[in-house]
């Protein structure tokens, strides 16, 4: 039987062809790589929302608004949701939309998140910019706490809408306060400050607190910052200018550094660490100003035993004025714009976050204030009480400091004055830096590196 | 039964050869297609970066839309940054601490722990290594709790001792780059011990023996020995240290943020800073090219210095 040779082996490939098969594979990758996301807008139907949040009391809460969102819109509306930590969602938004596609519909801007969207025109060119829809719907404009649009705004425009009116109130223990003969309705700051001094010296406790945690400029500044607002004062004005430099803050700043002195106000090194719950535990903080959003997160999860023994009050005014409340912290939540999602994802913050009844489960289900002035009537509102509290019925509170709450602008050089204003915070509360050295230094650093 | 015809005569011989030249193509371009993967890795993740970076440090960009090319505006600016230069004092700290502390404490324990007679030596060796598996992390929260100012185990400590413990470890500029410093030790010795541990197994014991007939006393073995013996990796772990130390930014970022007042800042941590916390990449790109330049010619330095990479004569 004949057995033909075997046959040749196949011939390699020449070294242009195996560069051209590379060439061609490669360039095959970048374009799939390359190619965006469909723009063709959606008007109806299933929709699958992609959400980016930090927080996942955001995620339930869109989570079981999709049927009253459906219920209103011509969308079925399905929901992907992607956690991330608050810095690294603006972060990975910028990465996405510079790769031209994989970016969200709906993003939660944590507030000290926000202002790196206002570098440049990054919030023009990313952000649905809400201002026309909120003038199109009757009696929402007036509504929405301009305290609450302001930060999230650039030139006049909104580009998110608010999770919180986080207003500062004062934290305070009832119990101690009775055992150490402390009035509740002491008016001003400076009788607090007085009754603090006599506290400390008596009893080795504290009235009031600030953060000199280094590691994180943001929480040294927030407890300055409070105090400035409710004073009067502000970091930025609507354009972005520095207006540090004040009267106010300067007596904000005196109030506290001589506060320290004092021992009516005690340094803690973080507002949220074991450094101040054990000052808690220990009795050695009995009250604080702080955001109302502080109870769930500070004093609930800190000290859970002491339910029950504190109250909250409108701040103590300055003398020399100012009001009884400033606002701390918030998340707005933003949608991307051209997309084919973005009409569906406006809608749907429409239909779930701004509606009255939205903004009420909002509160029941996260603790967070509504940003709607109309909705502090809601009699389902008005008859919470809170158990942590003692029973009280916060919202009567709540609604009486309204008119009192802030409006305050960021800048995209806020991370700027962060980091400058905290050193030369430390270092006024150490006597370091007299007050008006401290706040004059920060505007000589700010100057020299923002804009850079 | 199978019968096989053979073919005529030389046929064999010539399909040898034939088959030797076409296997030759595929012997001349193997070895590119072995050696491809990293250089087309290297070419990606190395050359392309740098390049952008390079062409980066001269635009300045918020990280979206056109870059708007500036020239060299961002070195300008950078030469007169204070906080530029605060972060580029911090990091000469930081690397004269890793480089005069950490590595000669490192060879120390290494000579410890090669003491003869030792006893549970690997437990010694597991104790010292286990710093660098830690999660830093985990370590940036255990130090945060030792130092902190009120209700920390530093100051607890101090108290109990001399009665005295207000020290504010990390919110006092000094100290805080004091705290890292400490931190840097607990973390790297105990890698860099192994190095050294490794290279004072090598060294002959001849040698030794040598030098103990000559009356050398400990110290003089250590110096006349050892030492010398050690040379390539103190070499390599100097080099690596300097040039790890040059580019710190877990430590100081997890620990103190950089602060109090840029006291702990390095100059990762400003580029960082720029890049993603102020949207400015150009200027951080520039800082990068900066830190670039300034580790590899500092670290071609070293090596020059030290002899790396020459025939030992």
């Amino acid at each position: 039987m004949y057995t033909p040779p075997p046959p040749p082996p196949p011939s390699p490939p020449t070294r242009r062809a195996l560069l051209r098969g590379t060439l061609g594979l490669g360039t095959t990758a970048a374009l799939a790589a390359c190619g965006g996301d469909s723009t063709t807008p959606r008007t109806s139907g299933d929709v699958t929302l992609s959400l980016w949040t930090h927080d996942p009391g955001y995620e339930a809460f869109f989570a079981k608004g999709v049927p009253e969102a459906d219920r209103a819109t011509d969308f079925r509306y399905h929901l992907k949701v992607t956690r991330a930590g608050a810095p690294d969602i603006v972060t990975k938004l910028l990465a996405q939309a510079v790769a031209g596609r994989g970016t969200p519909d709906l993003v939660g801007f944590e507030i000290a998140s926000f202002p790196r969207m206002l570098r440049g025109d990054i919030a023009e060119r990313l952000l649905y910019d809400f201002t026309p829809d909120i003038e199109a719907v009757p009696g929402l404009k007036d509504d929405l706490l301009p305290a609450r649009t302001a930060p999230f705004s650039k030139d006049g425009r909104v580009y998110a809408f608010d999770s919180d009116t986080p207003m500062v109130v004062y934290f305070y223990r009832h119990d101690l306060f009775e055992k150490y003969g402390l009035p509740e309705d002491v008016a001003t700051w400076e009788e607090f400050a007085e009754a603090g001094a006599r506290t400390h010296r008596d009893h080795g406790a504290s009235m009031c607190v600030v953060s000199t945690v280094g590691s994180d400029p943001a929480q040294v500044v927030q407890s300055f910052q409070m105090l400035l607002y409710q004073r009067g004062g502000t970091f930025f004005d609507a354009a972005g200018n520095l207006l540090l430099d004040s009267p106010e803050a300067e007596e904000v700043l005196r109030f506290l550094c001589d506060g320290l002195r004092s021992g009516f106000v005690v340094e803690v090194s973080d507002y949220y660490g074991a450094g101040m719950q054990t000052a808690l535990k220990r009795g050695r903080v009995i009250g604080l100003p702080m955001a109302i959003w502080y109870k769930n997160y500070g004093l609930v999860t800190n000290v859970p035993e002491q339910k029950g023994k504190w109250r909250v009050r409108a701040l103590p005014r300055f003398g020399n004025g100012g009001g009884v409340t400033a606002a701390l912290g918030g998340t707005g939540f933003g949608v991307v714009k051209d997309q084919a999602n973005t009409r569906a994802a406006r809608e749907f913050l429409f239909r779930t976050w701004l509606t009255h009844d939205g903004q009420v489960r909002r509160f029941t289900e996260t603790g967070y204030l509504p940003t709607r002035r109309s909705v502090f009537d809601d009699p389902r509102l008005g008859a919470y009480t809170d158990d942590f509290c003692g029973g009280q019925r916060l919202f009567r509170l709540y609604r009486s400091l309204l008119p009192d709450v802030p409006p305050f602008h960021q800048s995209p050089d806020q991370s700027i004055l962060y980091d400058v204003l905290g050193g030369n915070l430390l270092r006024a509360y150490k006597g370091d830096l007299s007050p008006r050295q401290a706040l004059r230094r920060t505007v000589a650093d700010f100057r020299d590196q923002a804009g850079r | 039964m199978t019968t096989t015809v053979a073919g005529p005569p030389g046929a064999a011989r010539a399909h040898s050869a034939r088959g030797r030249e076409e296997h030759r193509p595929r012997r001349a371009w193997a070895p590119y297609l072995f050696v491809s993967p990293f250089y087309l890795l290297y070419v990606l993740f190395m050359l392309v970066p740098v390049g952008v970076s390079l062409w980066l440090s001269l635009t300045e960009w918020v990280g979206l839309g056109t870059p708007h090319w500036v020239r060299l505006r961002n070195y300008r600016l950078l030469a007169t940054d204070i906080s530029f230069h605060r972060a580029l004092g911090n990091t000469a700290v930081f690397v004269l601490v890793a480089v005069c502390l950490v590595v000669p404490l490192a060879l120390l324990i290494a000579q410890a722990l090669n003491t003869r007679g030792l006893r549970v030596r690997d437990l010694w060796r597991t104790a010292y290594f286990v710093p660098i598996v830690v999660s830093p992390i985990l370590v940036a929260l255990i130090f945060g709790l030792i130092f902190d100012r009120q209700f920390g185990l530093a100051n607890a400590v101090l108290r109990s001792l001399f009665g005295t413990g207000g020290v504010d470890w990390l919110g006092d500029p000094n100290l805080a780059r004091i705290s890292i410093a400490l931190v840097m030790l607990w973390r790297w010795t105990g890698y860099l011990t192994v190095f050294f541990l490794a290279g004072l197994q090598n060294v002959p014991r001849e040698l030794y023996e040598a030098a103990a007939l000559d009356g050398a006393g400990r110290l003089r073995t250590f110096t006349t020995v050892t030492l010398p013996a050690l040379k390539p990796v103190t070499a390599f772990v100097v080099v690596t240290s300097f040039v790890g130390a040059a580019q710190i930014f877990e430590e100081p970022y997890l620990l103190t943020g950089g602060g109090p007042a840029e006291s702990t800042l390095s100059v990762t941590m400003f580029i960082y800073r720029a890049a993603f916390q102020r949207q400015q990449f150009g200027y951080a790109a520039a800082a990068a090219v900066v830190l670039f330049v300034l580790v590899f010619g500092l670290s071609r330095l070293v090596n020059r210095l030290l002899g790396i990479g020459r025939a030992a004569s």
